[in-house]
C-alpha cells in the first residue's frame, strides 16, 4: 500500500474468504475478496439476493469475522478480534442503518438514539444532548419523545439514521434502506445521505437496486461471492420524486 | 450499562404484562409471605411469652414436684412418682439458703367466691407473706397477705381486679365481708389490673393464707416453692443450695437425678423457645420449597422473555452492546422481577400479620430484620434462576437475533 495514501484508506480488505460447513458440503459465501474504502467515500455494495452482499456487510459491519483473509478498518485488524472487541468496534466505528429500522418498540426516539451512548459510558446528562443533536441533524427534534409507533416509516429510518450518527462512526453501514419505504419517502433518505456525505460522512450502502446504488459515486458489484465489478459512478442528481426517479 | 436503565426496562417489561408477571411472581409471594407472617407472628408471641406470660423476674427459680413440660409417657409417670413438696421442705431452705433474699411457697385450687347474690368462680391462691414480693404483685388497693395473717391462719383475702369489678361494681370492696367455700373472708386488698394474656383474663383470683389454705383443703397438697436471690449473679449459688437441701430430704443418691424441677424466667423461655423453633423450621421449609418452585418460574419467563426480544438483543448487540451487558440487562431484570414478588410477599405477610393481632388474641410483630431477610432472599432467588436465561441472552449470535422474526 501507498504510504502516501495509507491515513486515508479507512476499509482495507485482503483475500477475505468466508465458508459455511453445511452438512457434508462447503458453501463459500465469499471468495477472494479485497478492496479499499478511503474516507469520505460514498460506495454502493450491490448484487441480486444469494450473492453474498449479505455476508460481506456483516463482516464489514464487524457482526462476523471470516474464515480467512485479513480485514484492516481504521488501521485495526479486526479479523481476528474477540466478540467484545468486536462489539466496541461496532460502538465506536460503524453506524449501522437497517431495511426493517431496528428501533427498540417501546422506547421514545430520543432513546433510541441514546443507545450506542449508553454502550459507550457516556453520563446521561452528556447522552441526552449528543442525542438531540443527532436528532436535529435528521430534523426530528420535535418528534423526539414519540414511540416509534407514533412515527411514519421516513421518521422511524430518519431515527435509526440519527442513532447511527450519535457515536460519530467512521462508516456509516446502510443495508437496503429504502427496502421498506415508498419512492418519496426512499428519495428523502437518500437525500439525507447526500447531505451526511458531503459534511464528511463515509457511507456505505448496500443494495440490489441498481437505482438506489446510482445516487453513490463508486459501485461495487458482488456476484457469486466475488467482486464483480467495482467502477466510479457520477450520482444522479436527486430530483423531485414527482419528477419521476430514473437516473 | 447503567443499572437505573435496566431497572428501567424490568419495571415496564413488568407493567406491559400485568398477569403474567402476577402469575410468575406467585410462588415468591406466596414465599415470602409465609415466611414475614410466621416469623411476625412467632417474633410477637416471643415478646408476649417473655413480657406477659413468664413474668417472673429474672432472679427468681421457682421449684416444683413436676417438670414444666413432659415429652414422652416415661418422664410422665417418673414425674408422677415424685414425692410432694411440703411447707417443711420451704422451712428447710429458709434455715440453710444463704444466699436466699426471701423465700415463699404457694399452692393453688380453685373454689366460688360469693358475695350477696353475687358469685365468680376463681383461682384460690394459699400465699405465703413472702410471695407478693417475690412476685412483684402490685396492689390497687388495701394490702396483702401478712407473716401475722399467715402465723393466726386469718380469714383475710386479697383479690382480683375482675373479681372485685364483678363483686363490687359500686362500692370499696376493702373490709367487705366475701365467702369462698362456704367460709366467710374480710377483703383487705384488691390486685392491680393485669389485663389478659391470650384471651384469658389475669385479674381473676383470690390469695388467702397459705396456712388456711391447707386447713380447707389439706395439707397434703404438694406445693409450689420460690427463692429471690436479690440479683441475677447470685441466682447459681441460690439453685445449688436449694438443690444441695432438697437432695438431701429426699434422700437421693449422688448418682440419681434431681426429682424436682428448678426453673427460671431463663430456663422457661427456652422451653418456649424450643417449642417456637420447631413451627419456625416447617415454615422455612415451606418457604423454601415455594421459593425455589418460584424460582424455576421466573426462569422459565425470562427464557421466554429472551426469546421474545431476540430481536432487542440483536440490536443492543448490533450497537456495540458486549456480553456482560446483555448479561447484567436480563439478571437485573429477573432480580428485579423477583424484588417485587418480595415487596408484594412483604406486604401481605405483614397485612396477615396484623389481621392476625386485629382478629384473635395472638399478638404478632413484623420484624425489619425480616422484611429485609425476605427482601433478600427474594432478590437471590431471580440472580441465582436468572442465570441461565441471561447467559443464554448474552451468547446470542447478533447476526442470527437481528434476523428472528
Amino acid at each position: 500500500m501507498a504510504d502516501s495514501a495509507a491515513n486515508n484508506v479507512l476499509i482495507r480488505t485482503e483475500r477475505l474468504w468466508k465458508t459455511y460447513q453445511m452438512g457434508s458440503a462447503q458453501v463459500h459465501a465469499l471468495q477472494d475478496v479485497t478492496f479499499e474504502i478511503q474516507r469520505n467515500e460514498y460506495v454502493a455494495i450491490m448484487g441480486p439476493s444469494g450473492s453474498g452482499k449479505s455476508t460481506l456487510m456483516n463482516l464489514i459491519g464487524c457482526l462476523d469475522t471470516p474464515t480467512e483473509g485479513k480485514y484492516w478498518l481504521n488501521e485495526k485488524l479486526v479479523s481476528k478480534m474477540k466478540d467484545d472487541e468486536l462489539a466496541h468496534i461496532r460502538n465506536k466505528e460503524i453506524g449501522f442503518v437497517f431495511q426493517t429500522f431496528n428501533l427498540l418498540a417501546r422506547s421514545t426516539a430520543l432513546h433510541n438514539v441514546e443507545l450506542p451512548l449508553i454502550y459507550s459510558g457516556v453520563s446521561s446528562k452528556d447522552r441526552t444532548a449528543r442525542a438531540q443533536e443527532s436528532l436535529a441533524m435528521v430534523e426530528l427534534t420535535d418528534r423526539m419523545h414519540h414511540k416509534p409507533n407514533e412515527l411514519s416509516g421516513g421518521q422511524r429510518q430518519r431515527v435509526a439514521i440519527a442513532r447511527a450518527l450519535v457515536n460519530r462512526p467512521s462508516i456509516i453501514l446502510a443495508d437496503e434502506p429504502t427496502g421498506n419505504l415508498d419512492s418519496a419517502t426512499g428519495e428523502e433518505i437518500l437525500k439525507l445521505f447526500d447531505k451526511l456525505h458531503s459534511e464528511g460522512n463515509t457511507i456505505i450502502l448496500v443494495t440490489h437496486e441498481r437505482d438506489i446504488a446510482a445516487s453513490t459515486h463508486r459501485i461495487i458489484s458482488i456476484r457469486d461471492g466475488r467482486i464483480a465489478s467495482d467502477e466510479p459512478n457520477t450520482p444522479r442528481i436527486p430530483v423531485a420524486p414527482a419528477a419521476g426517479s430514473a437516473s | 450499562m447503567n443499572f437505573r436503565e435496566s431497572i428501567f426496562i424490568a419495571l415496564s417489561s413488568l407493567r406491559a404484562n400485568r398477569l403474567r408477571s402476577l402469575l410468575t411472581l406467585l410462588g415468591i409471594v406466596i414465599g415470602v409471605m409465609s415466611v414475614i407472617a410466621v416469623v411476625s407472628i412467632i417474633a410477637g408471641l416471643n415478646d408476649y411469652v417473655a413480657n406477659r406470660i413468664f413474668t417472673l423476674a429474672p432472679d427468681v427459680v421457682t421449684i416444683s414436684r413436676m417438670e414444666p413440660i413432659i415429652e414422652s409417657m416415661e418422664d410422665w409417670i417418673e414425674n408422677a412418682r415424685r414425692k410432694n413438696l411440703y411447707l417443711a421442705d420451704l422451712d428447710a431452705i429458709r434455715d440453710v439458703c444463704n444466699h436466699c433474699k426471701a423465700v415463699g411457697a404457694s399452692v393453688g385450687s380453685s373454689a366460688r367466691i360469693k358475695y350477696g347474690r353475687e358469685y365468680v368462680g376463681s383461682q384460690i391462691q394459699g400465699y405465703t407473706a413472702e410471695i407478693p414480693v417475690i412476685l412483684g404483685d402490685e396492689l390497687h388497693a388495701g394490702r396483702f397477705i401478712t407473716q401475722y395473717d399467715v402465723d393466726h391462719a386469718r380469714n383475710v383475702c386479697v383479690i382480683g381486679f375482675d373479681v372485685a369489678d364483678i363483686l363490687f361494681p359500686f362500692v370499696d370492696p376493702i373490709g367487705k365481708s366475701v365467702t369462698i367455700d362456704g367460709r366467710p373472708f374480710e377483703v383487705v386488698g384488691v390486685g392491680k389490673k393485669k389485663g389478659s394474656v391470650l384471651g384469658s383474663s389475669r385479674d381473676n383470683w383470690a390469695t388467702i393464707p397459705i396456712s388456711l389454705h391447707q386447713k380447707i383443703w389439706g395439707a397434703y397438697q404438694s406445693v409450689q416453692i420460690y427463692a429471690k436471690a436479690g440479683n441475677e449473679e447470685r441466682l447459681p449459688a441460690v439453685q445449688d443450695e436449694v438443690r444441695l437441701v432438697l437432695r438431701a430430704r429426699r434422700h437421693l443418691a449422688y448418682s440419681a437425678k434431681d426429682d424436682f424441677a428448678m426453673n427460671t424466667s431463663k430456663s422457661f423461655l427456652q422451653i418456649w423457645a424450643n417449642i417456637s423453633r420447631a413451627f419456625f423450621a416447617v415454615t422455612i421449609g415451606i418457604a423454601g420449597i415455594s421459593l425455589v418452585v418460584g424460582g424455576i418460574v421466573v426462569m422459565n419467563i425470562m427464557l421466554v422473555s429472551v426469546t421474545e426480544r431476540t430481536r432487542e438483543i440483536g440490536i443492543r448487540k448490533a450497537l456495540g452492546a458486549r456480553r456482560k451487558d446483555i448479561l447484567l440487562q436480563f439478571l437485573i431484570e429477573s432480580a428485579a422481577l423477583a424484588l417485587v414478588g418480595g415487596i408484594i410477599g412483604v406486604a401481605m405477610g405483614a397485612s396477615i400479620a396484623m389481621t392476625v393481632t386485629w382478629l384473635t388474641p395472638l399478638p404478632a410483630s413484623v420484624k425489619w430484620w425480616a422484611v429485609a431477610l425476605g427482601l433478600f432472599v427474594s432478590t437471590s432467588v431471580g440472580l441465582f434462576f436468572g442465570i441461565y436465561p441471561a447467559k443464554k441472552a448474552a451468547n446470542l449470535d447478533p447476526i442470527e437475533a437481528l434476523r428472528y422474526e
